[in-house]
């Protein structure tokens, strides 16, 4: 209902512009805003993002396109170069009649599963009161955009674009030039220029030239024209540059063509004609692994299966190791199905991480998403066998610490779990992909294979040869590994863990075996068995695939105790609200 | 660029320097050969120098008071070819000041990794596992290890500094030639304080002398730090036990209490 009238109020100020605009004024075209296009990892999931969180609704047979509030956003599945922030647009604007509701509802959300970020101004509100009186707060959408909120009653929807521009008067005056536009002062505080319903701020950037918007969160912004060739000659005439001329572009939509220029501060301008419908981009192009063909692993120069490489499990990050209750029947997800399941599954394992964090939208990552239902493959429902009455309490224990952790003022660095001190992940969890640093590399000499994974870096060295079996009282955090080639799948035994970093409240009688097989020219399988009758009535075995990225990927050194400010930042912080919470007592 | 040229041609001078000196120790001998007629390093290695607590000559002194004799430091003979570390003046202040320090500011009381070519020379075990493109060097400390890339014919610069830098490894005749660079700056050599800066390039040569012997070679140089280029030459013995490994040591909680002890609820520091 909302929606609809807004669009309607949108036509109407805009015709009103255009009545408006005094015969004889130099105008080189008359446009209306139209669109902002954002990079990301998964158009589809960020219109159910758009709409979710913001208010914008999906647009019939475009599964890239949200219409929010009569200005469509646009997302285009390419690699990312970052975030908004020191581009020649800083943010874009939505605004709400009762923003104090609004940014309650995003705080209850939470970042995590969500991907709503937060900024939070000093003192920690996530809401102040502007130069003009209004209410404002900014938050971040996963793929990198920042977005204002803001109270403006006459003018609910999409609100503005925020400009960073060396000469910010020169730049409005450019917008008002070349797109007919009003310039006008919002809530008696902040110059911009009208188009309609949306407004074009523009403010100083604080140092330098502003870079290039292209291929950053936000690649570009969009006025739409009735007459592009008129508009595109009066433009030229004006000085404005071209990056590409007027076309219908490949896989438009519509006949309606297309032009990008250069506006000012290194912003990339579309201009589109009348009844653009965007641009058919299915993704970017993913690569299907076959897995048909029987495969002949490659020996090594001393005759050993030859495993060596660099491997990355991001292809497999986002399946969960147990098959879910919904999916009982399912052979396997759609590629769309799953590339969405991916995007959740990092969506919700990020606190707030900037996108280019994250291996899996990156957008360089070759390999489409792994259809594959559940990690678990046996028992056959998918679900991990039933916990003894000993497994339950180690279970239950686990669940304290983390809690712990998660929800106090944790005492020392003892109290956090081992991954957040940088010891380890622990087994098998450490070989699971990851929301970044998904790389494995596999090393090989005569009789030995070094299984190392770049995540807070760690190494296990396995013995492919029959070595003395340690003592019981000699374990380690990641066990004693004793390997064997069977055919051309190197199986590895891990026995002697101090289950300190426990699987779920696995305990130091548990067997990990673990299988790697190369199952085409580019593919690892990974199978994992966990045997621990301390703990579960019966074993259970899982299995994901990792990729070869032999050409581009480089693990890099992971130094992660030796930069874990993180750990200073956390036990400070629990000191402080120590102090508060004394004082609070005190009073 | 001029750098790397630099670098190259000390390297090599170095390098003969060390040929015409010890004749008699270049000999590999009946060292173990790969399928490629290379020599084998594969194993597990073991230095028995002192070199972790002072790579200069250096008499026994005292340790940490509360563990009486059992952290005193014992005497030992220097690996520095020439006896003693060329430091430019600042630069010798700043390693008397480590060594003052040493206690609470050498990184291996941090847990933290141990950089070249202090990795070679902790007092544990390190592992080479020897592939056909890259070589693999495991230390037993701070789950601290190295790639040595064999496969790549036009060095690639490193894309970022590190602790334990970046390593290119080409042979010369029965040699390993380790060329590493692009260290963080932040590792010290040994528990004296002897250290380098982020310009640090280090040189490391891999000379079997035997089947169970390496001598291990470096020319280390820093302009910011020394007033040469300067070497160390040490032997790596092969570790023959049966069950001989590289043994998990995850030192980071043995840390904690130095870096975090302040921020306890019960502070210990």
């Amino acid at each position: 209902m909302t929606l609809k009238s807004t669009r309607v109020a949108l036509v109407l100020l805009a015709v009103g512009v255009l009545v408006g605009a005094a015969p004889g004024e130099i105008r080189a075209a008359e446009a209306d805003y139209n669109h902002v296009s954002i990079t990301s990892s998964a158009p589809p999931e960020s219109v159910r993002w758009y709409s979710e969180h913001l208010g914008c609704e999906a647009v019939a047979d475009r599964d890239d396109t949200a219409d929010c509030f009569g200005v469509e956003v646009t997302f285009v599945p390419q690699p990312t170069m970052g975030s908004t922030q020191g581009t020649g647009v800083n943010h874009i604007g939505f605004s709400y009649a009762d923003l104090t509701a609004k940014m309650a509802d995003l705080e209850s959300i939470g970042v995590r599963g969500s991907g709503v970020r937060l900024q939070r101004f000093p003192g920690g509100a996530t809401l102040r009161e502007a130069t003009g009186g209004y209410l404002h707060g900014y938050i971040f959408d996963p793929w990198g955009t920042r977005i204002e909120l803001v109270e403006d009653q006459e003018n609910v929807g999409f609100h503005h674009v925020h400009l960073s521009a060396t000469d910010p008067q020169a730049t409005l005056a450019w917008y008002e030039q070349m797109f007919g536009g009003e310039r006008a002062v919002h809530a008696d505080a902040d110059e911009g220029v009208r188009f309609g319903s949306v407004w074009v701020f523009a403010s100083e950037h604080p140092e330098g030239t502003p870079a290039t918007t292209q291929g950053r969160a936000v690649d570009h912004i969009g006025f739409v024209v009735d007459d592009i060739d008129a508009a595109s000659a009066e433009l030229r005439a004006a000085g404005v540059e071209f990056q590409e001329e007027p076309v219908v572009p490949e896989n438009g939509r519509s006949a309606a063509r297309r032009a990008f220029i250069y506006a000012p501060d290194n912003v990339r301008l579309a201009m589109v004609e009348t009844g653009f419908a965007g641009v058919d981009t299915t993704s970017i192009a993913p690569v299907f692994v076959d897995v048909t063909e029987p495969y002949d692993t490659p020996r090594t120069p001393w005759d050993e299966p030859d495993l060596q490489g660099v491997w990355t499990g991001n292809a497999s990050h986002g399946i969960p190791l147990e098959r879910p209750e919904d999916l009982a029947d399912i052979e396997s997800l759609t590629p769309e199905q799953a590339a969405a399941r991916r995007e959740r599954g990092t969506l919700g394992s990020i606190w707030g991480y900037e996108r280019e964090w994250r291996d899996t939208t990156l957008g360089y990552d070759p390999n489409a998403p792994s259809t594959q239902v559940a990690m678990i493959v046996d028992p056959p429902d998918g679900r991990i066998p039933a916990l003894t009455s000993e497994g339950e309490r180690r279970a239950a224990q686990l669940a304290f610490d983390r809690g712990r952790y998660t929800n106090s003022n944790i005492a020392g660095p003892e109290e956090a779990t081992p991954f957040v001190r940088c010891i380890t992940r622990g087994l098998p969890s450490l070989m699971f992909p990851g929301v970044y640093n998904n790389g494995l590399q596999i090393y090989q000499g005569p009789g030995f294979v070094a299984i190392q994974k770049e995540m807070i870096h760690e190494t296990r060295v396995v013995p492919t040869t029959s070595r003395p079996k340690d003592g019981p009282t000699l374990t380690s955090w990641l066990g004693s590994a004793q390997g064997r080639w069977d055919g051309d799948t190197l199986v590895v035994e891990t026995t002697n863990l101090n289950a300190r970093a426990s699987f779920r409240g696995s305990s130091p009688d548990m067997i990990l075996t673990e299988r790697f097989t190369r199952i085409s020219p580019t593919r690892l399988e990974y199978q994992f068995t966990v045997d621990d009758p301390v703990v579960w009535t019966a074993p259970f075995t899982g299995r994901f695939t990792y990729d070869m990225d032999d050409e581009q990927y480089e693990l890099v050194e992971y130094a992660c105790h030796e930069g874990n400010y993180g750990m200073f930042n956390i036990l400070s912080g629990a000191r402080a609200r120590d102090r508060e919470a004394a004082e609070a007592a005190g009073r | 660029m001029t750098k790397t040229h630099t670098f190259r041609i000390t390297a090599g001078v170095a390098a003969i320097v060390l040929a015409i000196a010890a004749p008699a120790l270049a000999q590999s001998g009946d060292a173990p050969r790969t399928w490629d007629d290379r020599p084998d390093l594969n194993g597990v290695w073991q230095t028995m120098s002192s070199a972790n607590w002072n790579l200069e000559d250096h008499p026994s002194g005292p340790g940490h008071p509360d563990l009486g004799a059992i952290g005193a430091i014992p005497p030992g003979q220097g690996v520095v070819v020439g006896g003693a570390i060329p430091y430019q003046d600042e630069a010798r202040q700043r390693r008397d000041e480590n060594f003052a320090n040493r206690m609470s500011a050498d990184p291996e009381a941090k847990c933290f990794m141990p950089g070249v070519p202090r990795a070679t020379y902790l007092p544990y075990p390190m592992q080479i596992i020897q592939g056909d493109r890259k070589i693999l060097m495991i230390y037993g400390f701070a789950d601290a290890n190295r790639t040595i890339h064999m496969d790549k014919d036009d060095p690639e610069a490193p894309p970022l500094d590190s602790w334990m830098g970046r390593s290119h490894g080409r042979w010369e005749d029965d040699t390993l030639v380790v060329d590493a660079e692009g260290f963080l700056g932040e590792a010290w050599f040994d528990r004296a304080g002897n250290f380098a800066s982020n310009q640090l390039r280090v040189q490391e040569r891999y000379t079997p002398m035997g089947p169970n012997v390496i001598r291990y070679e470096a020319t280390v140089e820093d302009p910011t730090v020394f007033t040469r280029p300067w070497d160390i030459s040490l032997l790596l013995y092969r570790r023959l036990e049966e069950n001989a490994r590289v043994l998990e040591f995850k030192c980071i909680e043995y840390s904690e209490d130095l870096l975090y002890g302040h921020l306890r609820r019960e502070p210990t520091r």
